[in-house]
């Protein structure tokens, strides 16, 4: 029997479809300038949530929002902070202040120019707590946000506007990240003739803005199209005469239609993606990018038996990280600390756990569970995660820790992991919403951040003080220095074990140009063009 | 399972051959599932693969080669079989016990009871069972146990109208009259006297239903429902795999022939009966 098994499948296996060829298109020549003209062909999986830059906090609404609007500031092709609606900027020696000057050549597709009283119709709009922006506490630092909050002022003290190229803000308190929020598309200027004239919940889906593309069309579920936006102020800019999304792909449908042809840009899903980068034909199409994230198991420190470091550190030195990295294909690197590597005030050198399933043993001894226990890890439902999920498994197993899995939805797992005292073990990762480890050690591992981010429930007064002392300074060394001091104090602590730091990988259609993928945000795509 | 017209393969030569085909992929399945420790040194838990770089082709090393995790997919499939008959087995006779119960106690005493039973088996067939089975599956604990018990308790109403119906035509017959004038009590009648001549009836029953209850079974596997991670079970072994059809159809193909296989023959077994029981009865 087991012979005939073989021969069947030998045959089944003489039936592996070869990998189909990229779609055709010109290729990259050294003399090529860009060109005008026309539509870059996307697709998603599910419809865009909202194109309303105050409501909108996911990378799907977020990639069209920064098509349709634009920000006092940005970032460039990395994490620097770089102008834009501003042409320049101050900031006071004190940090308090900050001074900006608008362009003057920008107009909202409208036709309206843009003002400074715009910049502050924007930010208080996503202040007003009837909006319930989930941006809202990016600004509530300014000036006078609590009285016009409480609803004792008309307006935020602390955004003034001098002159109409001018605008001004006054922080209550120092905030190195200031500039970062303004770069986020919560901050992105809206037309408020537009606002007024659909409503709050018609902007939605009616948005004006200064962007380099205004929508043309949005058929709910179906496809979205945007349309160059004529008046746009970067002169010759976007190259492109459009961007149509067609709405529910998924990502193996996704690829198909790459490889079809009939989109632009693609993932690469996990069944074919050896095969697509030792394929000759698709490697000059590869795109790839080191992005600001960290996949981990986190730990309840509220639940026992993880309130007790000896188990969180045998749980960090007993899963083979190496063998995660090859289940997702590859795509990343180790996670050794908290910080991913691209991170300023990143240190491989922060005391780590290396792979010694031995000690974990040791440890369990110690803590008093030489005898092992049985525990929950709830993960999300899709197939790479319960695969990450079984791989872990398997080394708990071996020292003793039996785990039941239980797949749950993204969305109830997000909900489920904030109550204290439900979730002992769970697999979760973190984007970096700024290249600041703020973003990582005090919105994840802050005392204050319980029942929020902080989903271990991990408190420790000595690091809480670390990063109390380190949030306000303006001075890179210092202000660094100490959060790597807490990171190391957390690391000890163990309330995660830190498990690998994802890349991102597209692939690209022959003719696209200049698409490239970013470390914090969506794609931009003003410059990019397609050849002929 | 739905409601099935009991009527066997007509001819008593095909019926036969058919049955013993049945017979034989029932008894391999079982082999499989007996004797899975002895043919395969693997675990079917357990990543075996020293450094995870895609599914491996079937080989000398692993027979059928390893799934997407790096595991022995030979070993999965034997120790699957054992899933596939613990939860079609277990949810069977969780079916039949409750079915027959009810349709014995329904036919028996007739009038008001009967009526509030069969409203209770005309209630269950309305609900859309694959819904009704997927809210269960997800709202109880995972465990091994909770989905031959959610499918049993779904399933037996079929067993239920079958004997109940039996049940009607034997109760007017004279040795039961003679039972009830010679003072047996309804527990006796009912157990001692009605059963044995419904007992054809339910061992047909009995094999549709664990073919039924296998299916289902990978349906809620296939969704992901079945049971706990990383048990092997066939449906999931579908589902996992699903998008490395181009890159590895073995994966695929082999768990949805041993789910086919299992339906066919457990149905091969029981249409047969029909015949076998139907002959030996007329």
């Amino acid at each position: 029997m087991r012979a005939g098994l073989l021969a069947a499948c030998v045959l089944l296996a003489a039936c592996t479809v070869p990998l189909d060829p990229p779609p055709s298109g010109p290729p990259v020549r050294p003399d090529e300038v860009p060109r005008s003209g026309g539509t870059l062909r996307l697709g998603a999986a599910e419809d865009v949530h909202t194109l309303d830059p105050a409501i909108g906090y996911d990378t799907g609404s977020w990639a069209f929002e920064q098509m349709l609007f634009n920000t006092l500031v940005d970032y460039d092709e990395g994490t620097t902070i770089v102008p834009e609606l501003a042409a320049s900027w101050e900031v006071s020696p004190d940090g308090r202040h900050f001074t900006f000057t608008l362009r003057p050549d920008v107009r909202f597709s409208s036709g309206r120019a843009l003002a400074a009283a715009d910049v502050k119709y924007s930010l208080e709009r996503l202040l007003r707590p009837a909006l319930h922006s989930p941006g809202a506490e990016f600004f509530a630092g300014l000036a006078g946000v609590g009285d016009y909050v409480a609803g004792r002022a008309p307006e935020v003290s602390g955004i003034t506007t001098p002159a109409p190229d001018r605008v001004e803000f006054t922080l209550a308190a120092v905030d190195p990240l200031f500039l970062h929020k303004l770069a986020m598309p919560f901050a992105a200027v809206v037309d408020r003739e537009a606002v007024e004239r659909v409503g709050d919940l018609g902007f939605r889906r009616q948005p004006v803005g200064s962007g380099a593309f205004v929508l043309a069309e949005w058929v709910e579920g179906q496809r979205m199209r945007l349309a160059r936006n004529p008046l746009y102020f970067r002169s010759g800019l976007p190259y492109l005469d459009g961007i149509e999304v067609t709405v529910g792909l998924s990502d193996q449908l996704g690829w198909f239609k790459y490889q079809r042809g009939e989109i632009d840009i693609s993932g690469v899903p996990s069944a074919e993606f050896a095969r697509v980068v030792a394929d000759a034909r698709y490697q000059p199409l590869l795109l790839e990018r080191t992005t600001l994230r960290t996949q981990y198991l986190g730990l309840n420190c509220a639940m026992p038996p993880f309130d007790q470091a000896a188990v969180r550190q045998a749980l960090n030195m007993a899963i083979d990280k190496q063998r995660l990295l090859e289940l997702i294909d590859g795509r990343g690197v180790v996670a050794t600390t908290i910080l991913p590597p691209d991170m300023p005030g990143y240190d491989a050198a922060t005391p780590s756990y290396p792979l010694d399933p031995a000690a974990a043993r040791a440890r369990l001894e110690a803590a008093g569970l030489g005898q092992g226990f049985a525990t929950t890890l709830w993960a999300s439902r899709d197939e790479g995660s319960l695969r990450l999920a079984q791989s872990i498994q398997q080394d708990l197993r071996a020292i003793g820790v039996e785990l039941a899995l239980k797949p749950v939805d993204f969305p109830a797992l997000i909900e489920a992991v904030r109550h204290p005292g439900m979730v002992p073990l769970f697999l979760l990762g973190w984007e970096a919403d700024f290249p600041d480890p703020s973003n990582f050690l005090i919105v994840l591992l802050h005392s204050r951040s319980r029942g929020t981010n902080n989903n271990a429930f991990y408190a420790n007064p000595d690091v809480d003080r670390l990063l109390d002392e380190a949030e306000p300074l303006l001075e890179p060394r210092r202000r660094l220095g100490l959060f790597h001091d807490a990171e190391a104090l957390v690391m000890r602590d163990a309330p995660w074990v830190p498990l690998f730091h994802p890349v991102s990988f597209a692939v690209r259609h022959p003719r696209v140009r200049n698409y490239l993928l970013h470390p914090l945000r969506p794609s931009r795509v003003e410059t990019v063009w397609l050849a002929e | 399972m739905a409601e099935v017209a009991l009527r066997g393969f007509g001819s008593r030569q095909r019926s036969r051959r058919l049955f013993a085909a049945g017979m034989v992929i029932v008894g391999g399945l079982g082999l499989l599932a007996a004797a899975a420790p002895w043919l395969t040194s693997y675990d079917p838990d357990v990543i075996v693969v020293a450094h995870y770089t895609g599914p491996l082709p079937p080989g000398d090393a692993h027979p059928l080669g390893t799934d997407t995790l790096g595991r022995d997919v030979w070993a999965r499939l034997a120790y699957g079989a054992r899933t596939s008959l613990f939860v079609g087995g277990l949810a069977m006779t969780l079916s039949l016990c409750i079915g027959v119960t009810v349709g014995l106690v329904g036919g028996y005493f007739g009038g008001a009871v009967d009526t509030a039973l069969m409203w209770l088996v005309d209630l269950i067939l309305t609900m859309p069972t694959l819904l009704l089975l997927i809210v269960l599956a997800a709202v109880l604990p995972p465990s091994l146990l909770t989905i031959p018990l959610v499918i049993g308790v779904v399933g037996w109403t079929t067993f239920a109208r079958t004997v109940r119906g039996e049940v009607l035509s034997l109760r007017e017959r004279d040795y039961l009259l003679a039972a009830r004038a010679l003072g047996a009590s309804h527990g006796r009648i009912m157990f001692r006297h009605l059963l044995p001549g419904v007992l054809p009836g339910v061992v047909v029953l009995a094999a549709l239903g664990m073919s039924g209850a296998i299916g289902i079974d990978a349906g809620l596997s296939y969704l992901g429902l079945g049971v706990p991670l990383p048990t092997p079970s066939w449906g999931r072994m579908v589902s996992e795999v699903q998008t490395y059809f181009g890159v590895a159809p073995w994966l695929v193909v082999l768990p949805g022939v041993a789910v086919s296989l299992a339906v066919i023959g457990f149905n091969l077994v029981g249409y047969g009966l029909i015949d076998l029981l139907g002959e030996r009865r007329g």
